[in-house]
């Protein structure tokens, strides 16, 4: 008997300070302090990697030269003004978690923002100037198509330090996207406006 | 007033050329009527009622942090810090939130224009004041440093690009898209955020615009109150101090 109401005053007594101690004290629990390095784990850039320019590229093709155009050129495929050229899609379709068809729209490489070429509107300057690439770069040997395909695939390999978008290996493009890319930087361009 | 000035001579020098830039001779009128009669100035005005009506004010903020009404304006300047009783580096968002569930009230989301109000309205407590971020005063606000720092170099998203990428000091003031890219200590980044975003038209905080920078460039955006994200905080602040900006909330942005 004696022994049970001293059980229940200790226990009285714990959930009393318990419960003080979490109004007066505990406030580690107060506030919101969500988790982000899952999602920042699942975003992490993979290491620098070597491509190798497929031999299915053709840069003198027209129609890849227009999709290189079209990528060059737009962010992505809601804010792309005009049609996008054949065999290229603004938006694509992904289940989302409620399992119905999401229309997402289709990243692009927005080139334009740091690079100025023919016709480029509002073309930033924190990459170099690829106006008339070809004659200052190409037919003067200082660069060939596999230099510009890996540039556009991964910069790190040349320049490890590169302020550049990386394309391939976030699988922002794929290898034929690529090759269009590298398709319209290397070709001649009419110094009108050309899009 | 003063405060303001000096965004204003950037913008002006920054886009006198026409039409490269983004700012239209229009906006930059707009601007400079804002500048007179920030519109954000209401959003703060109504931050210090709720923080009055609801927690007590100034007066038991004062009390909740243990430092006296006079010591506030310096002791805010700190933010974020490492508050014990929280037991992490936090900014004042969060322990606006502890007080609400200290006194039994509700807590308001971090991301509610709400809490941006009042936010806004205790930054501002510290105008004038330079930071006073003390990176070597715990070992929990270096961690807190070395976090942001780290999540600012960190390449990551569809395109491969961290915060320095677009932020470091050798592209200061190259051109993105029409857009010049800003120096964040120099253009006080950390101290004039809380801040009336005009293409958004409305009260945008310092984490909230990380979050835009992170959708633009595809990185993914993480959530306000995060670890990374008051790391951030700590780290674009100090950039801030280091450039000795004072705090003049609410800022006016493009
Ligand atoms: C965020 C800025 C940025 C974006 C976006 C960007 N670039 Fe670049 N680009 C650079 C910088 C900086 C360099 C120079 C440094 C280097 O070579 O890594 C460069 C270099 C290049 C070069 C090499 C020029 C030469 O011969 O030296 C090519 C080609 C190029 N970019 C093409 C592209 C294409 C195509 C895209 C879009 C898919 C693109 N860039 C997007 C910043 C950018
Ligand atoms: C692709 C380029 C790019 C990347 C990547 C980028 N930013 Fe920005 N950031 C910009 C540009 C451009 C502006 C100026 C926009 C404007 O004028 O409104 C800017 C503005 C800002 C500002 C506001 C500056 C001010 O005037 O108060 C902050 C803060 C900022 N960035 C932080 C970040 C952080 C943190 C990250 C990484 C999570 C980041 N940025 C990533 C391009 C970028």
């Amino acid at each position: 008997m004696k022994r049970s109401i001293k059980n229940i005053t200790l226990i009285s007594t714990f959930v009393l300070s318990s419960s003080v101690a979490l109004i007066a004290s505990d406030l580690t629990k107060a506030y919101d302090m969500p988790d982000a390095s899952k999602l920042i784990e699942k975003d992490l850039l993979k290491e620098p990697t070597k491509f190798t320019m497929p031999k299915s590229c053709n840069l003198d093709d027209a129609e890849a030269i227009k999709r290189g155009a079209f990528f060059f050129h737009n962010l992505n495929g809601k804010k792309a003004k005009g049609e996008a050229p054949k065999g290229v899609k603004k938006f694509t379709e992904k289940k989302g978690k409620d399992g119905k068809m999401k229309k997402k729209p289709k990243q692009f490489g927005n080139c334009v923002a740091c690079h100025n070429i023919e016709g480029a509107k509002g073309g930033g300057n924190i990459g170099p100037d690829l106006t008339n690439y070809k004659k200052v770069f190409v037919d003067s040997k200082t660069r060939d198509a596999q230099f510009v395909y890996q540039k556009i695939a991964d910069a790190r390999i040349d320049n490890p330090k590169t302020h550049m978008t990386i394309n391939l290996t976030t699988k922002l493009f794929d290898e034929s996207e690529i090759c269009d890319l590298t398709a319209y930087v290397m070709s001649e361009k009419k110094q009108t406006k050309e899009k | 007033m003063k405060k303001l000035l000096l965004p204003l001579a950037l913008m002006v020098t920054i886009a006198s050329s026409g039409e490269q830039f983004a700012m239209s001779d229009a906006d930059r009128a707009m601007y400079k009527e804002m500048l007179e009669n920030n519109p954000a100035d209401i959003f703060v005005e109504e931050g210090g009622e709720i923080l009055d009506e609801m927690l007590g004010g100034e007066e038991a903020l004062a009390k909740f942090l243990g430092v006296s009404e006079k010591e506030l304006p310096k002791y805010i300047a700190g933010f974020p810090r490492y508050i014990k009783k929280l037991g992490n580096v936090v900014g004042i968002d969060q322990v606006l939130q502890a007080m609400q569930i200290e006194q039994g009230k509700e807590k308001t989301k971090l991301k509610s224009g709400k809490m941006f109000s009042m936010l806004a309205y205790v930054k501002s407590l510290a105008n004038d004041e330079q930071f006073t971020i003390d990176i070597n005063a715990d070992e929990h606000i270096k961690a807190s440093y070395d976090l942001g720092k780290t999540t600012f170099e960190t390449a990551r998203g569809g395109r491969g690009l961290s915060c320095l990428s677009c932020h470091s000091a050798d592209i200061v003031g190259q051109v993105l898209r029409t857009q010049p890219l800003p120096d964040l200590g120099k253009a006080g980044a950390g101290a004039t955020w809380p801040a009336y975003r005009m293409t958004k038209s409305s009260l945008r905080t310092l984490q909230r615009r990380f979050q835009g920078c992170m959708k633009n460039a595809l990185l993914k955006v993480i959530p306000i109150g995060s670890k990374e994200m008051v790391g951030l905080e700590v780290y674009v602040s100090t950039l801030a101090q280091e450039a000795k900006q004072p705090i003049a909330i609410p800022g006016l942005k493009r």
